[in-house]
């Protein structure tokens, strides 16, 4: 059994004057529990993050992402999902392994925290462990309102010779349609201040996003911009050790909306906590 | 009500599929493989280190050392979360515990 949850809060100073103050949102991102049936197939109930694309399930963590900003596209598709899925990985040959998810959603209006769509959906991918390649491809198929499908693909790729990860993705839904590349190099090839350079990281998006068949209003209910945008973003990471690492980052939003700036600076922090035994195996 | 049928017999198709090919291996949890001789266990904590580069390296670096028993907890969840294969899960474990 597993489970994530998040709480958000965004204080700021009122126009005119007085002490800080803001709303503080809660969400239960995922509570499932998963039966390893066998080697090639995992059994999870309950809630869960939707396997759509790789940036929801893989690196949304704060502690994993290279920049603190969201992807534009990220809502395109449900980032929780309330129902089954099956999913699992095994190798195909010696040169490649096959990951596959499948699942099946219901609808869920109780709980502002706990709401999922009625939907069904999959991702299939194929990681190549040799050149550390993985290209997959995602679809999901909303059983309610329109009725509409989202589609999607997306590739990693680490390289082996320099410190250096870049991940991708593509998805299109009636929402609206758009990708994102982004990559992260570790300086620790660097010929000077190696103690530093080592734990230092480059960071780099570009993405861009184009309007769908809905309004603009509702697309920035759904947390899509109104209109087509395009950004950039640039971040430097200082890795203090592997759990805790100071974050900034710098982006630039073009969009018939209005230009903006995106500044981010901040701290993630990674710990764990044994609630159990942690006797000898 | 098409896409309902052709949706039904696809899940329930893949669950044919993978319970029959798993007929053979069992997977009843992160158990960690047990070398024969200090050159093999060497070779499996190599072994182990590629696996780990490969899979978990792509988004996270390796984290701390935990107790093996904590440590399996952690590998179970992450291979269900990044769906690696049991054997890169018993390798990547026998590298994070040895």
């Amino acid at each position: 059994m597993e489970s994530r949850a998040e709480f958000q809060g965004a204080f700021q100073r009122p126009p005119g004057g007085g002490p800080f103050g803001g709303p503080v949102s809660k969400n239960l991102d995922y509570l499932q529990m998963d039966y390893i049936a066998n080697p090639y197939l995992t059994v999870t109930v309950g809630r869960f993050l939707t396997p759509f694309g790789i940036f929801n399930e893989r690196l949304y963590p704060i502690w994993i992402r290279s920049l603190q900003q969201d992807p534009l596209i990220l809502p395109l598709s449900a980032e929780s999902s309330d129902g089954m899925m099956l999913r699992g990985g095994f190798p195909v040959n010696a040169k490649a392994n096959l990951n596959y998810a499948v699942y099946g959603s219901a609808v869920s209006t109780g709980h502002s925290n706990l709401g999922s769509d009625r939907n069904v959906g999959g991702r299939m991918g194929v990681f190549l462990p040799g050149p550390r390649v993985e290209v997959g491809a995602s679809w999901q198929k909303l059983l309610q309102n329109g009725r509409t499908n989202a589609f999607g693909f997306y590739s990693t790729w680490q390289s082996q010779r320099v410190p250096l990860n870049m991940h991708s993705e593509y998805a299109r839904s009636n929402q609206g349609s758009g990708y994102w590349v982004d990559g992260a190099y570790r300086l620790s090839q660097a010929p000077f201040w190696q103690r530093s350079m080592r734990r230092l990281e480059v960071a780099g998006r570009a993405e861009q996003f184009f309007s769908g068949q809905i309004s603009s209003d509702a697309a920035r209910a759904f947390g899509l911009p109104g209109a087509n945008t395009r950004e950039g973003e640039f971040g430097l990471n200082y890795y203090l050790h592997d759990g805790l690492k100071a974050v900034t980052s710098y982006g630039r939003q073009f969009s018939s909306d209005g230009n903006a700036n995106l500044w981010s600076v901040g701290i993630a922090y990674r710990f764990a906590l044994p609630l159990g035994g942690v006797g000898q195996q | 009500m098409r896409l309902k049928i052709i949706l039904a017999s696809a899940v329930l198709g893949l669950i044919s599929v993978l319970c029959a090919a798993a007929n053979s291996p069992r997977s009843d949890g992160p158990t960690t493989p047990v070398a024969q001789s200090s050159a093999q266990a060497d070779a499996m904590r190599m072994e182990g280190e590629k696996r780990f580069r490969a899979n978990c390296g792509r988004c996270h670096a390796a984290p701390q050392k935990f107790p093996p028993r904590m440590m399996a907890t952690i590998v179970r969840h992450m291979r269900v979360r990044a769906t690696i294969t049991d054997e890169d899960m018993r390798l990547v474990l026998y590298y994070m515990t040895q």
